[in-house]
């Protein structure tokens, strides 16, 4: 147990919108789905709490980059379900960018670290 | 008060998703062979606070804002109707404070502040005035207008107008309406379209005089008297019997140019001498002043640029015309304090009223804020609990104000009802003879804008206090004492004292300032008018409106008189173009008098009337030397005056006078007769030079004429007989304002009497008002002290010292109120001086006055609430413990 908390990782400030977007990318969604896939996709390390995800949700929707419609699900329930938008789809690829230039960053700046402590 | 059925699907819509998600997470777990129980549990202990949750969620819509203002809003109303005699006195004390203020507005806008309604960039047009030597301001001769008109660059375009009373209709069904003769580019400088029809246009235009008898009449008269009738333009009415074509009317909302009146047919200037059976020398003459002047200014032209230009051409026309304009002056002044019309009479009235209101609407807002206050201390529990729940400070204080805003939205609405109820009733400022054609000021957006402004400054006023109050709630203090009385710490007694205090201030001021003006008006009607108005009947004739030349005015007047005199009772009969004490304004002529040398900038131009053989006896007006007017002073005999005390002290150092002679209408007079003095404007004014001239040797077509009867018997019958007879001479000349001379001059102290009653009634609110928050305030005090007091007596106290507790507090609060008033009425006193007749603005007895009645008020309202500190059982008191 103690071990599993470990592994989760707390998500970064802003990291959760170009999660929600890229999992969306892959196909309309609901939040249950996103939130699952996001889990399944990370390999179990990024727990997204429902807490976060729909604020979220409806603030990406309130910025037009999702929108939302009801549907029913396979098992006959009503849910409601995510789309990326074309608006949504530039903001995946500049996040994306962002992101990659700050990973890449990061690792520069950790590399000689790991170098000096091996 | 719920919310919009879009917020509230959204609502719906959220739990409704939060709710699939719980179930695709339980049904997810119950796959993996959990029990259902277990399972929905499990999903939603993971899940978390569902409520925060959706609140969190709701915050991301951007409509926080709404649900937090719709829930204070109906958490406000549940609040006031749980309180009802409190939302009572407040919402009506409310409207009472702003239906008076807005009222005194909309007046204030009529006449001053917006005077041309329906006319385009009204802010642009502008009075043209000529000034006399002395720089009193003259009206402009046509010549006159001519000139300026030809040769002003900044002022674009230029008109004249002339209101006169016109008769119009046939015989016997003539109606008397007022109207402005008009140049025939009026309605251009003023920018007014016609609703039907057209203006005046082509060679209506020109100068040429009784060419073009047309007329455009107003909105109001084609409603009430054509009732509509499109087919009116092009018809024919007659105007002071002569045929005129209706060509146009004008659009709604227009009427005039006079500001606050309604007029109601303008027809071309150049008629002037037709409609006022004159010769065509009247708009030849530079000497014959009679007209307005107003302007456009030509855009992106100041003000002052136009008014220096005006100077310069008016200098180069007195240049010109030596004999007529010498030392005469012109100036452009905004419309509002241009001096025909009503305003410049109303300017300082409506100002004092609007202070008095506000004073009341200060009271209102500090009772308010005071019951706010005595309210939020009981309310500290409540407060207590929600601040220990979470709601921050804030919350509460925007609580506290909606519930203010509500208190002042219903206000407003019930005070502008009101206002529209009374709209009409500035007629009351303005005596019966010169109200008759006084707009009624409409109640339009500007009237709108600032009740909603004042809604706005109550809520700040009467709110704010109590709302920081309240925002300062103190869980531990107040939850610890829960189930005690909650006595709201220390903070509330000594703002509501303080707001009391100032209540009591206000009302002082309220006071002195009615004191005053009653003072000033008692005094004024004391006054010896020089004449006696008992037992004299009056009656108004038009001569222009018949269309009377001078010999038929003359035969109708002499008839008139003889059939008159024969009626039982009558002692004597005269007429007069002017009635002593009358509101209108008086005539002046310039005047050179043999052996006198006027000052440099002298004012020569001395007031006069036109009277018949008779005047003086019969408004028994003392004769001191020399004769009265004869039958035979007429165009035929040597001109004649009778001259005043005044005229002779002035400017005969007061030498014999008989035989002197005096130049006036370019001609020589002889002064034949002395009289006593008189009040001849105002019952206020000091001596002035006058004098008389007799009607058969001026005779002015424009003049309306006041027929005087003194009777022995009844003076109704003798007002009766007056219309009766006429119509007996000639049934086309109407009489009007037949009534009582003493009815007719009451009017000259009018203001003074609505202004002493109006101010009375304000401060009467005023004290009443603030007795209210007096007792308020005690009573609380006694209230919250029941327990003390009880203590008090059960440890032996004297039911005297219990009342002398109550009272100590009482009296420290009116002493203070008492001095901060008399100090600031004292310094305000000097900003109504101007008013007042007599008085002095801090006149002691009028002060005395007002310190006696707020104390006698104030005594009244802390003696229920001293007499039941007396009256406390202390058994009861304490087992209320």
């Amino acid at each position: 147990m103690a071990n599993r908390y470990q592994n989760r990782i707390e998500l970064l400030q802003g990291t959760l919108d170009l999660l929600v977007l890229q999992t969306l990318q892959w196909g309309p969604q609901h939040g249950y789905g996103i939130s699952q896939a996001i889990r399944a996709n990370s390999g179990d390390i990024l727990q997204v709490d429902t807490g976060s995800l729909y604020p979220a949700l409806h603030r990406l929707e309130r910025q037009k980059w999702i929108a939302a419609d009801w549907k029913v699900s396979e098992n006959k329930q009503r849910v409601r379900v995510y789309r990326l938008t074309a608006k949504g789809k530039k903001q995946l690829l500049s996040e994306r960018s962002r992101w990659e230039q700050l990973s890449d960053a990061m690792a520069g700046v950790l590399s000689p670290a790991k170098r000096g402590q091996a | 008060m719920r919310f919009p059925w879009w917020l509230r699907n959204k609502r719906e819509e959220l739990d409704q998703e939060l709710q699939s998600h719980l179930r695709m997470a339980a049904s997810e777990r119950m796959e993996r062979g959990e029990s259902a129980e277990r399972a929905q549990h499990a999903a939603r202990r993971e899940f978390g606070n569902v409520a925060l949750l959706q609140q969190v969620t709701r915050d991301q819509w951007g409509w926080r804002w709404l649900e937090e203002l719709l829930q204070d809003l109906r958490y406000g109303a549940r609040m006031l109707r749980k309180n009802p005699s409190f939302t009572l006195v407040a919402i009506l004390t409310l409207a009472l404070g702003i239906g008076a203020t807005t009222t005194i507005f909309s007046w204030i806008r009529a006449v001053l502040l917006n005077p041309l309604p329906a006319v385009s960039d009204a802010k642009r047009v502008v009075a043209l005035e000529e000034l006399a030597p002395s720089s009193e301001w003259l009206p402009t001769s046509y010549p006159d207008f001519r000139d300026l008109r030809d040769n002003s660059k900044l002022l674009e375009s230029m008109s004249v107008s002339y209101p006169m009373a016109l008769a119009i209709g046939e015989d016997g069904h003539a109606e008397r309406i007022s109207g402005e003769l008009v140049s025939g580019n009026y309605f251009d400088v003023l920018r007014v379209r016609p609703e039907a029809g057209r203006f005046f246009s082509g060679p209506e235009r020109d100068d040429a005089q009784n060419a073009h008898a047309v007329a455009v009449i107003s909105h109001s008269f084609w409603v009430t008297r054509y009732h509509s009738d499109p087919s009116i333009v092009g018809k024919t009415v007659r105007i002071n019997r002569y045929p005129y074509t209706v060509i146009g009317v004008a659009r709604d909302g227009f009427h005039g140019s006079l500001p606050g009146l309604d007029l109601q047919i303008w027809v071309p200037a150049t008629m002037f001498s037709q409609l006022n059976a004159a010769g065509e020398w009247m708009l030849q003459d530079r000497k014959t002043r009679t007209f307005r002047v107003l302007a456009r200014l030509t855009a992106g032209v100041e003000i002052e640029q136009a008014r220096a230009e005006v100077e310069s051409i008016a200098a180069h026309v007195a240049e010109e015309n030596r004999s007529t304009n010498e030392g005469v002056s012109a100036t452009v002044l905004p419309v509002s304090e241009s001096h025909w019309g009503i305003q410049d009479s109303m300017r300082a009235p409506l100002s004092i009223l609007m202070g008095a209101s506000g004073v009341v609407l200060l009271i209102v807002c500090a009772n308010i804020a005071n019951l706010l206050l005595a309210h939020s201390t009981s309310r500290q529990k409540e407060f207590s609990v929600r601040v220990a729940l979470g709601a921050p400070p804030s919350r509460l204080a925007r609580q506290l104000l909606t519930e203010t805003l509500l208190l002042a939205l219903s206000g407003s609405l019930l005070g502008l009802l009101s206002t529209m109820w009374l709209g009409g009733s500035l007629r009351l400022l303005i005596p019966e003879s010169a109200a008759r054609n006084l707009l009624r000021p409409p109640v339009d957006s500007g009237v709108l804008l600032f009740t909603a402004a004042l809604a706005a400054g109550v809520v700040v006023l009467a709110g704010i206090v109590p709302a920081m109050h309240g925002a300062r709630g103190n869980v531990n203090h107040v939850l610890k004492e829960y189930g005690r009385d909650a006595t709201g710490g220390t903070q509330s007694p000594r703002l509501r004292n303080g707001l009391v205090m100032a209540e009591m201030a206000l009302a002082v001021i309220a006071i002195v300032g009615a004191g005053l003006f009653l003072k000033s008006f008692h005094l004024a009607r004391t006054v010896h008018p020089g004449f006696e108005p008992e037992h004299v009947a009056l009656a108004r004739f038009s001569m222009s409106t018949a269309g009377y030349d001078a010999r038929q005015a003359d035969a109708f007047c002499r008839r008139l008189r003889e059939r008159l005199e024969s009626q039982p009772g009558v002692v004597s009969v005269s007429y007069a173009d002017y009635v002593p004490l009358s509101v209108a304004a008086g005539s002046w002529e310039d005047l050179e008098i043999e052996g006198y040398v006027p000052g440099a900038s002298e004012n020569m131009k001395i007031y006069r009337s036109i009277v018949a053989p008779g005047y003086f006896s019969t408004l028994k007006i003392p004769l001191l030397k020399g004769r009265d007017f004869t039958i035979d002073d007429d165009i035929s005999h040597a001109p004649a005056m009778i001259v005043n005390e005044e005229f002779v002290r002035r400017f005969l150092r007061g030498e014999y006078a008989i035989g002197r002679k005096v130049n006036g209408w370019g001609q020589w007079l002889t002064i034949v007769g002395v009289v006593q003095d008189a009040k001849y404007y105002r019952l206020t004014e000091r001596p002035i030079p006058y004098f008389y001239i007799p009607m058969r040797q001026v005779y002015r077509p424009e003049f309306v004429f006041a027929f005087l009867v003194r009777t022995a018997g009844a003076v109704d019958q003798a007002v009766a007989a007056l219309p009766r007879e006429a119509q007996g001479v000639d049934p086309a000349v109407p009489a009007f304002s037949a009534m009582p001379l003493t009815e007719f001059i009451a009017a000259s102290l009018f203001q003074q009497k609505i202004a002493a009653n109006l101010m009375s009634i304000l401060a009467s609110v005023a004290v009443v008002l603030a007795a209210m928050g007096l007792y308020g305030v005690m009573a609380f005090a006694v209230t919250q002290r029941t327990r003390e007091i009880g203590i008090r007596l059960a440890m032996g106290a004297q039911r005297n010292g219990v009342l002398w507790l109550v009272a100590r507090q009482a009296m420290v609060l009116l002493l203070a109120g008492l001095v901060a008033g008399l100090l600031s009425a004292a310094a305000l006193g000097r900003l109504v001086s101007s008013m007042l007749f007599s008085v002095s603005p801090s006149d002691a007895t009028v002060y005395a006055f007002a310190a006696a009645a707020t104390i006698l008020v104030a005594v009244a309202a802390t003696l229920v609430p001293a007499a039941r500190a007396m009256r406390v059982d202390p058994l009861i008191a304490l087992r209320y413990e």
